[in-house]
C-alpha cells in the first residue's frame, strides 16, 4: 500500500518547504474563513432567535407538538456526524501523503452528506405541515432548509476540492483550501446538533 | 541582531500586485483598495444626490400644510428611499468603504487589504444593488419607512420585496467589506505598528468592521424573512397565523442600532486624525478614544429596544434598555471632552477641514444629547414618532457623520488626487451648511414637542411656520452641498498642488506621494510609536526611498 502515497503529483516534491508569502497568505485565509463562519452562525442564530421568540410568544404554538420523527431525525444526525469523522479521516489521510485514501475517505464523506439530505426529504414528507401554514411551518423549514442549502453546498465545495487535488492544486505542505472545506463541513454539523436540539428535544 | 535585514514579519511585504495595465484593470475593475475607495465615494456621491433630492421633495411638500406637490402616497415613498439611500447607499460606503478603503490600509502600512478580488466583489455589489433599490420606484417603492415594520410592509407594494433584495444584497458587500477589513488589522499591520500605536482612524475602522460582519447578517435574516413572508406567505410576522409584527422590530433592531455606530465610529475616528494635525497638539487621551470606541460598540448591542418603547415592550424590559443606553453616554463624554482637550491651548488653524471637525463636535454633541433624552422612557413615550426623534436622527446623522465625512475629504482630497480643494469655496460651504443644517433641523425639535408628527403628508396648519423655515433653511444646505461638489470637480484639474503632505501631517500616509502609488510603499516601514507626537521626529524607519525616484518594488513570484 506504501506505493500508493506517492503516486499522485502533488506529493513529489516532498523536500519543499512552504515559502514567507505562502505561511502569510494562509494566516489571512484561515482568518477569513473564520470570520465568515461567524457571520453565518448569526445568520443562523437570528433564525433561531425568531424560532424561540415566537415559540415563546404564546401566540398560537402547535399545543401537541407537531409530528416530528425524533427516530429518522436521530439516524440523519448520525450520518450527519459520521461525515464529520470521515472528513476529518479524509483530512489526517491527506497530511500524511496518501492520495487515494484521502480521495475515499472524502467520497464517503459526500455519500453521506448525501444521504443526510435524503433523510431531510423523507423527514419533510413525513411532517406534512406546508411552510406557510404557521409559525411552526416558518421556522422549522427556514432553519433546517438553510442548513440544508448548507449541506448541499457543502458537497458541491467538497467535490470540487476532490477534483481541484486530483489536477494537483494541493501539496504536501500546501493544502489551504482542504482545511478550510474541512472547517466549513465540521461548522455545518455543529449547526445541526444546536437546531436537532431545539426542534427535537426542546 | 537589530542592524540585520528583517523579513518584515507580520507586515507581508511581497505581497505587492503588479502594476495594473489598461483602463479596465486599473480603473473600473481595480483590486487596489485605493482605487476601489474612490469608486465607492464617487458612486455614494451619485446617490447622495438622489437621496437629497428625494429630501428636498419632502421639505417642498412640507412647505404648506395641506401639502400638494405629491399624493400621500408617493410621499410615504418617496421618505422611504430617502431614508434607505441615505443609510445604506450613502454614510455606510462612503465611511467604509470610501474612506475605509482609501486611508486605513496606508495608515496600518500595508500594500493592500487581505482579500482585494473580495474588495472588488464588495464593491460592484454596491451598485447594483442601489439601482435594484430605485428600481422598486417603478414597482411601486416601500411605504413604510426605512424601517418597513409589518404589516404595513407586508401590505406594500411588490416594490417592498425589491427593496429588501436590495438591502440584502447590500448587506452581503458590507459583511465581506467587515471581514476583509477585520482582517486586514489584525494580519497586516507594519512591524511595529502595535495596537496602541495605530492612528485614530484605523481604530475606528477596526471597531466597526465587526459590527458590520454581525450586525447586517443578523438584518440579513429579518430581511429574507420579509421577503419569504411577502413571496411565500412564510408566516413570520402575521398575527393572523401565530407570528408577530414585534418580532421583525427586534430582529429589525438589534442590526440598525449597531448600525447607528457603523455610521457614526469611523467618523470619530476622522476626527480624531484631523483636530490633532489641525491643532498641532497630541491628541488628548489616545486610549480612552481607542477603547470608549470598543465600550460603545459592545454596548451598541444591548440598547436595541429603546426604539420599541411603544411597541408594547415588557415594562421589566424598559427599564434595563433606558439605563444601557444612556451608558452609552459616558465613552460618548469621554470623546468629547478628548476633542475638547485636544483643542485647548493648541495652534489651532482654521482650515476648511477643521471647520468642519469643529462643526462636528457642536452638532454631535446636540444629537447626542437628545439622544440621552429619548432614552428616558417617559420623554421617549410623549415624543416618539414625531418631528424632534427626525432632528434627533438627522444631528448625529447630518451633523456627525456628513460632518465627518467633508471634514475628510477637504483632509484626504490631496491623497486623491495630488491637488487641494479650494479653501475660499470650502468656507463658503462650510458656513451656508452648518446655518441651512442648523436651521433645517433645530426647529423640529419645538416642532416634535409641540406634537407634530413625522412621515405625514399634511399637518395642522399651527405648525407650518416653523416647517417653512425649516424648508428654506434646508435650501441653504442643499445648496452648500452642490458647492462641495463643485469644488471637488474643479479642484481635480485646478486645485493647488498638494505635495505629498500639505497638512504636515504625521500618520502614514502622509509620508508617501500624492496620489498614492499602487505598490504604497517601496518598503514597509517599521514603526516605534503612535503618530502623534508633533514634538518628535517621526516614528518610522524605512521611508527614505518613498519620495525619490528610486525603482518600485517588484511583485513576488506569485
Amino acid at each position: 500500500m506504501a506505493v500508493a502515497t506517492v503516486t499522485h503529483p502533488g506529493f513529489a516534491g516532498h523536500a519543499e518547504e512552504p515559502d514567507q508569502l505562502y505561511v502569510e497568505t494562509r494566516e489571512l485565509r484561515i482568518q477569513g474563513f473564520l470570520l465568515f463562519m461567524v457571520s453565518d452562525l448569526v445568520l443562523f442564530s437570528s433564525f433561531i432567535f425568531a424560532y424561540l421568540y415566537l415559540r415563546n410568544s404564546g401566540q398560537g404554538w402547535p399545543a401537541g407538538g407537531p409530528k416530528l420523527d425524533i427516530a429518522l431525525a436521530a439516524i440523519n444526525s448520525i450520518v450527519l456526524f459520521g461525515s464529520g469523522a470521515t472528513m476529518h479521516f479524509a483530512l489526517e489521510n491527506w497530511k500524511h501523503g496518501s492520495f487515494t485514501k484521502f480521495a475515499n475517505w472524502i467520497v464517503m464523506t459526500i455519500i453521506l452528506g448525501a444521504g443526510f439530505l435524503s433523510g431531510q426529504v423523507l423527514e419533510y414528507i413525513h411532517i406534512g405541515a406546508r411552510w406557510d401554514s404557521g409559525i411552526f411551518g416558518a421556522s422549522f423549514y427556514t432553519l433546517t432548509g438553510m442548513h440544508g442549502l448548507h449541506v448541499l453546498g457543502g458537497i458541491i465545495y467538497l467535490t470540487v476540492l476532490l477534483l481541484q487535488a486530483a489536477q494537483g492544486k494541493y501539496t504536501y505542505t500546501k493544502y489551504t483550501g482542504l482545511t478550510l472545506g474541512t472547517l466549513y463541513w465540521h461548522f455545518v454539523d455543529v449547526i445541526w446538533v444546536v437546531l436537532f436540539s431545539i426542534f427535537y428535544l426542546l | 541582531m537589530a542592524a540585520t535585514a528583517v523579513h518584515a514579519g507580520g507586515g507581508l511585504a511581497d505581497h505587492i500586485h503588479p502594476e495594473p495595465q489598461g483602463f479596465v484593470r486599473k480603473y473600473v475593475f481595480s483590486i487596489d483598495h485605493k482605487i476601489i475607495g474612490i469608486q465607492y465615494m464617487i458612486t455614494a456621491f451619485l446617490f447622495m444626490i438622489l437621496g437629497g433630492m428625494l429630501a428636498e421633495l419632502i421639505r417642498v411638500q412640507l412647505m404648506k400644510a395641506s401639502g400638494g406637490l405629491m399624493t400621500p402616497e408617493t410621499y410615504n415613498e418617496v421618505y422611504s428611499i430617502h431614508g434607505s439611500t441615505m443609510v445604506w447607499l450613502v454614510i455606510i460606503p462612503l465611511l467604509t468603504g470610501g474612506f475605509g478603503n482609501l486611508i486605513f490600509p496606508v495608515q496600518i502600512g500595508a500594500r493592500d487589504v487581505a482579500f482585494p478580488w473580495l474588495n472588488m466583489l464588495s464593491f460592484w455589489i454596491f451598485p447594483v444593488a442601489g439601482l435594484m433599490l430605485y428600481a422598486s420606484f417603478l414597482m411601486g417603492a416601500p411605504t413604510a419607512g426605512w424601517t418597513e415594520y409589518p404589516p404595513m410592509s407586508l401590505q406594500g407594494q411588490a416594490g417592498t420585496s425589491m427593496w429588501a433584495a436590495a438591502i440584502f444584497l447590500i448587506g452581503v458587500s458590507s459583511t465581506m467589506t467587515g471581514i476583509n477589513f477585520l482582517v486586514t488589522i489584525l494580519k497586516m499591520r507594519a512591524p511595529g505598528m502595535t495596537y496602541t500605536r495605530m492612528p485614530l482612524f484605523v481604530w475606528g475602522q477596526f471597531v466597526t468592521a465587526p459590527l458590520l460582519m454581525i450586525a447586517t447578517t443578523a438584518l440579513g435574516a429579518a430581511l429574507a424573512a420579509l421577503f419569504m413572508q411577502r413571496e411565500f406567505g412564510v408566516a413570520f410576522f402575521d398575527p393572523a397565523r401565530g407570528g408577530s409584527p414585534l418580532l421583525w422590530q427586534h430582529m429589525f433592531w438589534f442590526y440598525s442600532h449597531p448600525a447607528v455606530y457603523i455610521m457614526i465610529l469611523p467618523a470619530f475616528g476622522m476626527i480624531s486624525e484631523i483636530l490633532p494635525t489641525f491643532a498641532r497638539k497630541p491628541i488628548f487621551g489616545y486610549k480612552m478614544i481607542a477603547f470608549s470606541s470598543c465600550a460603545i460598540a459592545i454596548l451598541g448591542f444591548m440598547v436595541w429596544a429603546h426604539h420599541m418603547f411603544t411597541s408594547g415592550l415588557a415594562p421589566a424590559l424598559q427599564v434595563p434598555f433606558m439605563v444601557l443606553t444612556m451608558l452609552i453616554a459616558i465613552p460618548t463624554g469621554v470623546k468629547i471632552f478628548s476633542w475638547v482637550a485636544t483643542l485647548w491651548g493648541g495652534v489651532i488653524h482654521m482650515t476648511t477641514s477643521m471647520m468642519f471637525a469643529i462643526g462636528f463636535l457642536a452638532t454631535f454633541t446636540l444629537g447626542g444629547i437628545t439622544g440621552v433624552f429619548l432614552a428616558a422612557v417617559p420623554f421617549d413615550l410623549h415624543v416618539h414618532g414625531t418631528d424632534f426623534i427626525v432632528a434627533h436622527l438627522h444631528y448625529v446623522l447630518v451633523g456627525g457623520s456628513l460632518m465627518g465625512i467633508l471634514a475628510g475629504l477637504f483632509y484626504w482630497y490631496p491623497k486623491m488626487t495630488g491637488r487641494l480643494m479650494n479653501e475660499t469655496l470650502g468656507k463658503w460651504a462650510f458656513w451656508l451648511f452648518f446655518i441651512g443644517f442648523n436651521g433645517t433641523f433645530l426647529p423640529m425639535h419645538w416642532l416634535g414637542m409641540w406634537g407634530m408628527p413625522r412621515r405625514v403628508a399634511m399637518y395642522d396648519p399651527q405648525f407650518q411656520g416653523w416647517n417653512q423655515v425649516a424648508s428654506w433653511f434646508s435650501f441653504v444646505m442643499t445648496a452648500a452641498l452642490i458647492l462641495v461638489l463643485i469644488n471637488a470637480l474643479w479642484s481635480m484639474r485646478n486645485g493647488k498642488r498638494s505635495g505629498h503632505n500639505p497638512w504636515n501631517a504625521r500618520t502614514l500616509e502622509w509620508q508617501i506621494p500624492s496620489p498614492m502609488p499602487y505598490y504604497n510603499f517601496k518598503h514597509v516601514p517599521s514603526v516605534f510609536a503612535a503618530p502623534y507626537d508633533f514634538a518628535e521626529p517621526l516614528p518610522y524607519r524605512g521611508l527614505e526611498e518613498e519620495l525619490t525616484g528610486a525603482p518600485p518594488p517588484v511583485p513576488a513570484a506569485h
